[in-house]
């Protein structure tokens, strides 16, 4: 399988707006700039609402800026065709998301193998693997559960192991612990982690738990759909 | 591919999957019934026509149909490649079976050399060969035109009649042109002839067959000794000699010299009839499938209407699966084939019901409907290509479905 590669990500002067123009519109982002080197680990935080989901949406290319631009090492991506931003979705990024996002009709490793599949690993070899990413997770043994079987902590572990199916080169994770408790928090961080720093894949993680926080190395927050406060560690 | 939800997702989308399934076997069954009933009356009737004995008929509407029958016959007979020609007149007269109750028969009256060499091989076997009627060439009431008795007053009964009226051979029949007995003249019943099945009913199966002028005399005022009759028949049914049967030049030449005898009456062969029937037998099974394609229509609606529906409540689903990157035409494709999966279960179902359908009208329904049904043909090449129609259409519902699938906005469904 190919290495993983974690693209530069630049923001420039990034807006969106959700249904403009009509009496419910809502400027979920109001300008943002934001650069995030290959490797990074940054939390982002901010209240509800705020624009979080949007923000990691937007950098990994599910979804297209109102104006501004999405650039990836420099080439912006926000206009590209549907199925190239497809294939660099399915090549670059792992995403885990906020409300996990299994699929009901298939078994926690079918869960897993989805993204493989699409790729086209052969079947043995994506069985193997969506096996030992279910064990890393804690959840060997549990393979041929579906999700409507397995506890909100449970699914989104599975969720985090589908995001790492294809050793993505960049991390999105919604709030991967907000369901866990605390060993299995500091066992899903351990493994992000472990994963950030063996292939030096970016992670960008949006949490409301200052104890998951304060793992990453750069801190991000945001309000009212702009970053306000943006805190290296030393 | 097809792969439910659980708990009672899962029961709403089979029921779905079922009535999507059934719509397009009802669309399907249809035709499968039309054009099999149809194709197999018109195949066993096309049997009929390339096995009847003669090639080329004669014919002429109006009471006295053609009138010199006899004549005509015998130019007829002196052509090149001509083996034999039946004059027939077929009327309605009435029969006294016991006493002065008439009951309606058909009479045909035919020349006995010349209705056997007519016969296919088919009717042939339902006629003692040759005919047993005194007159075998048809002389004694008729030469040229004129009356010669003493007549011999033979006639054969159809078996149904002589089972019904417990008439038997060696007795004898009172037949008259009216319900009097008294005009009514004694035959002498000298054996029975049996009824093709294809013949329903007892008008056809109630039928006497006598020498041509025997009944040219009783229908044109018997009993005139003398007197010139009118020579009518109805046809003159011509067969060519074995060795041209499957000539059609010849037979085509030869209906071209009949034709020039009798300009003013009509000559075809029978091929050229099959040719027509074929040609009626292809614009009614367009018909059908034009008929059935209404019926079709709303199956395939049904069907875009229900992938459509599975497409909405798979939203989610199908907006992860993009989210992910998997490439919108894999997606697009899982839909198409569900699409073509529904399609081919219900063509399939649908033949069979159809065919069950055809097998259920021919052992219960009632005879006309019964025999036709009896006929059926079930063409694996039409059916072939009415399935794969009704799968390529299917396509399209599932192209249609498949567009909405790929308009999903992830933002929208990934709320
Ligand atoms: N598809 C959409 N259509 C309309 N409005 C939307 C859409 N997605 C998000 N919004 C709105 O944009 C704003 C930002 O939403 P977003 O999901 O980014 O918030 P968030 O910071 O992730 O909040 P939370 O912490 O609750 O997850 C909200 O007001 C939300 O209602
Ligand atoms: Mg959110």
């Amino acid at each position: 399988m190919k290495e993983p590669h974690a693209p530069t990500l630049e923001l420039l002067g990034v807006t969106r707006t959700f249904d403009p123009g009509e009496a419910d519109e809502v400027r979920a982002l109001r300008g943002v700039d934001l650069t995030v080197a290959p490797g990074e680990f940054a939390s982002l935080e901010g209240p509800s609402g705020c624009g979080k989901t949007t923000l990691l949406n937007l950098v990994g290319l599910l979804d297209a800026p109102t104006s501004g631009e999405v650039r990836w090492d420099g080439r912006s991506l926000g206009g590209r065709k549907d199925r190239e931003r497809a294939r660099l979705r399915l090549e670059g990024v792992g995403f885990i998301f906020q409300r996990f996002y299994l699929l009901p009709a298939l078994t926690a490793r079918e869960n897993v193998e989805l993204p493989m599949r699409a790729l086209g690993v052969p079947r043995g070899d994506r069985q193997a693997r969506a096996s030992d990413l279910l064990s890393e997770v804690g959840l060997s043994g549990r393979e041929r559960a579906f999700p409507h079987q397995l506890s909100g902590g449970e699914e989104q572990r599975v969720a985090v192991a589908r995001a790492l199916a294809n050793r993505p080169g960049l991390l999105l994770a919604d709030e991967p612990t907000g369901e866990l408790d605390r060993v299995n928090t500091e066992g899903i961080l351990t493994l992000l982690e472990k994963v950030r720093a063996d292939r030096g894949a970016t992670l960008l993680l949006v949490t409301h738990n200052p104890s998951v926080a304060r793992r990453a190395h750069r801190h991000l927050t945001l309000e009212d759909g702009r970053v306000t406060a943006d805190v290296r560690e030393a | 591919m097809i792969r439910f939800g659980r708990g009672h997702r899962l029961r709403h989308a089979r029921l779905q999957v079922i009535l999507a399934v059934a719509a397009i076997a009802t669309a399907v069954a249809l035709p499968v019934v039309l054009v099999s009933v149809g194709g197999g009356v018109s195949a066993h009737e096309l049997a009929m026509l390339q096995n009847a004995g003669y090639q080329i008929v004669v014919s002429a509407a109006g009471l006295h149909g053609i009138a010199h029958a006899h004549p005509l016959t015998e130019q007829i007979l002196s052509l090149p490649s001509v083996a034999a020609a039946s004059p027939v007149l077929s009327i309605a007269i009435d029969s006294f079976p016991a006493g002065p109750g008439a009951t309606p028969v058909l009479a045909e009256g035919v020349i006995p050399v010349g209705f056997g060499p007519t016969l296919g091989p088919e009717e042939s076997g339902l006629f003692p060969l040759p005919l047993p009627l005194g007159d075998p060439t048809d002389a004694v009431h008729f030469d040229n035109g004129s009356y010669r008795g003493p007549a011999t007053y033979d006639v054969l009964v159809s078996s149904p009649f002589a089972e019904a009226t417990r008439v038997t051979t060696g007795g004898h029949l009172l037949l008259g042109l009216t319900n009097e007995v008294s005009g009514a003249i004694s035959y002498n019943v000298t054996g029975t002839f049996g009824v093709p099945p294809t013949v329903l009913g007892p008008v056809g199966a109630f039928a006497v067959l006598v020498p041509l002028s025997d009944l040219q005399v009783m229908t044109g005022f018997a009993n005139a000794p003398h007197v010139p009759v009118p020579d009518a028949a109805d046809t003159v049914e011509v067969a060519v000699v074995p060795s041209a049967t499957s000539n059609p030049e010849v037979i085509s030449s030869l209906r071209d010299r009949v034709q020039s005898l009798v300009p003013y009456y009509g000559v075809s062969s029978l091929s050229q009839e099959a040719t027509q029937l074929q040609s009626a037998t292809a614009v009614l099974t367009g018909f059908y499938l034009a008929l059935s394609s209404v019926g079709l229509s709303v199956g395939l609606v049904f069907l875009t209407l229900v992938l459509l529906r599975r497409v909405e409540s798979e939203r989610r689903s199908i907006g992860i699966r993009r989210a992910i990157g998997e490439p919108g035409g894999s997606i697009a494709a899982a839909v198409v084939v569900d699409g073509v999966v529904i399609a081919s279960l219900g063509a399939v179902v649908g033949i069979a019901a159809g065919y069950l359908v055809v097998e259920g009208l021919a052992t219960w329904a009632h005879s006309t409907v019964q025999e036709a049904a009896r006929l059926a043909e079930f063409v694996p090449l039409t059916l072939t290509e009415l399935a794969g129609g009704v799968v390529g259409l299917s396509l399209v519902a599932g192209a249609l479905a498949a567009r909405s699938a790929l308009r999903i906005d992830l933002a929208e469904a990934l709320r």
